[in-house]
């Protein structure tokens, strides 16, 4: 077939080539991602995949792979920094992480397997509502129970400093949330996100989940999902170590820079910000993915 | 204490500090070996490949860090006689290695 031919060639035309300008560029763009992704609690990949495709032109295999090596970097380095705060969900977590690295595992596959156009054009699919959900503002219908409660064999309980009391939940509607989880896995491995803009939601909208809890337990399990299909980009040559090491040197930095100064930032303008730039990447995403 | 409510007891928290542990020194190690080896690559030269090595390492121990942080959780439920847990985590353990061979398999593909 002459088209795909073409798509073939252009793919290895377009392959990153390393220089001391690219690694200093991504490295700032890792930067601003990982601040933004701290600051709204989302991550970094879905800004420094657009980046990377869009702005400096990299297929966009590439650039997922070198983005889910930052979801790793930041999944660790947060998780680390909370482990015994009892907010992650542990139990919760290792359960849901059976299906988000099933996902994790054939989204890797799948991002192989399918033409670039329709991985663009999911990425614009999931920007968009991303964007939507922003704009929306999560509900915070916590379910709180009374402290003396049994939480359940999959609940938690934790000290809430905003509140200054303890929280403890119960988990309602598993099926959904690992129906949901898988869905994230497979969407975290094909897009190179970390996939909890589809968990946290779901847990905390549907199964019971505080949102600090949700995003936290979200937070711990998108290095295992994002494992499962950075090791598939990384067999296929798609995650070139300089590069993918300025993106996650870059993201540390700015996550770091975002959770530390993030208290004083304005984050409802950022919000709007960061959702208009989503609704432009969704466009662009589309108007690549129909050529 | 019942299995189905360590996740409230000192065992939880034992399994958290542990797996606090294992994520930190990984992320530690990683992060100094892509430092160490994107400074190298970028001055060029004879460091070359000192720093192509350490950024093959630091992309290895990153990508191992969360595998090691699932082997040290199956062994601490082990311990704890939580088989139920001991099964889970030991799905996700075959599920990481199925995607190193699914990445073996479109390596010599290609």
């Amino acid at each position: 077939m002459p088209s795909s031919n073409r798509t073939h060639e252009g793919l290895r035309n377009r392959m990153p080539i390393v220089t001391p300008a690219i690694v200093v560029i991504i490295f700032a763009a890792g930067t601003l991602a990982g601040a933004s992704g701290a600051l709204l609690g989302i991550g970094g990949g879905i800004f420094l995949v657009p980046f990377l495709h869009l702005g400096l032109d990299f297929p966009i295999a590439h650039a997922a792979g070198i983005a889910l090596t930052t979801v790793i970097a930041t999944s660790s380095s947060v998780s680390a920094g909370r482990a015994g705060q009892r907010l992650i969900n542990v139990r919760l977590g290792m359960l849901l992480e059976t299906v988000t690295a099933g996902g994790g595992l054939l989204g890797g596959v799948t991002a192989q397997l399918l033409a670039p156009a329709t991985v663009q054009r999911l990425f614009g699919i999931v920007t968009a509502i991303v964007a939507v959900i922003m704009m929306r503002r999560l509900g915070s219908s916590n379910v709180i129970l009374d402290p003396a409660a049994e939480p359940g064999p999959l609940g938690g309980r934790y000290y809430d400093e905003m509140t200054g009391g303890t929280v403890t939940y119960r988990v309602k509607r598993l099926p959904l949330a690992v129906a949901a989880s898988f869905l994230a896995g497979n969407v975290s491995s094909l897009l190179g996100i970390g996939g909890g803009v589809i968990k946290v939601p779901v847990l905390n909208a549907w199964c019971g989940v505080p949102l600090r809890a949700a995003a936290a337990t979200s937070a711990f399990m998108i290095g295992v999902t994002a494992t499962a299909g950075a090791v598939i980009y990384y067999g296929h040559g798609q995650i070139m170590p300089p590069l993918a090491a300025a993106a996650v040197l870059g993201v540390q930095l700015g996550s770091w820079c975002g959770l530390r100064f993030g208290a004083r930032a304005p984050v409802a303008w950022l919000k709007v910000l960061m959702a208009c730039v989503l609704a432009v990447v969704s466009v662009l995403m589309f108007v690549r993915g129909g050529r | 204490m019942s299995a189905a409510q360590d996740g409230l007891t000192t065992a939880g928290t034992r399994l958290e500090r542990s797996i606090g542990a294992v994520l930190r020194v990984g992320v530690t190690i990683s992060s100094v070996c892509l430092a160490v080896g994107l400074v190298l690559e970028i001055l060029g030269g004879p460091a070359a490949v000192a720093s192509a090595a350490l950024l093959q390492a630091g992309i290895i121990v990153l990508v191992a860090t969360p595998v090691a942080r699932v082997i040290v959780s199956t062994a601490q439920y082990a311990r704890e006689r939580d088989w139920k847990f001991v099964v889970l985590t030991g799905i996700v353990l075959v599920e990481l290695l199925a995607s190193a061979v699914a990445a073996l398999v479109f390596n010599t593909h290609l």
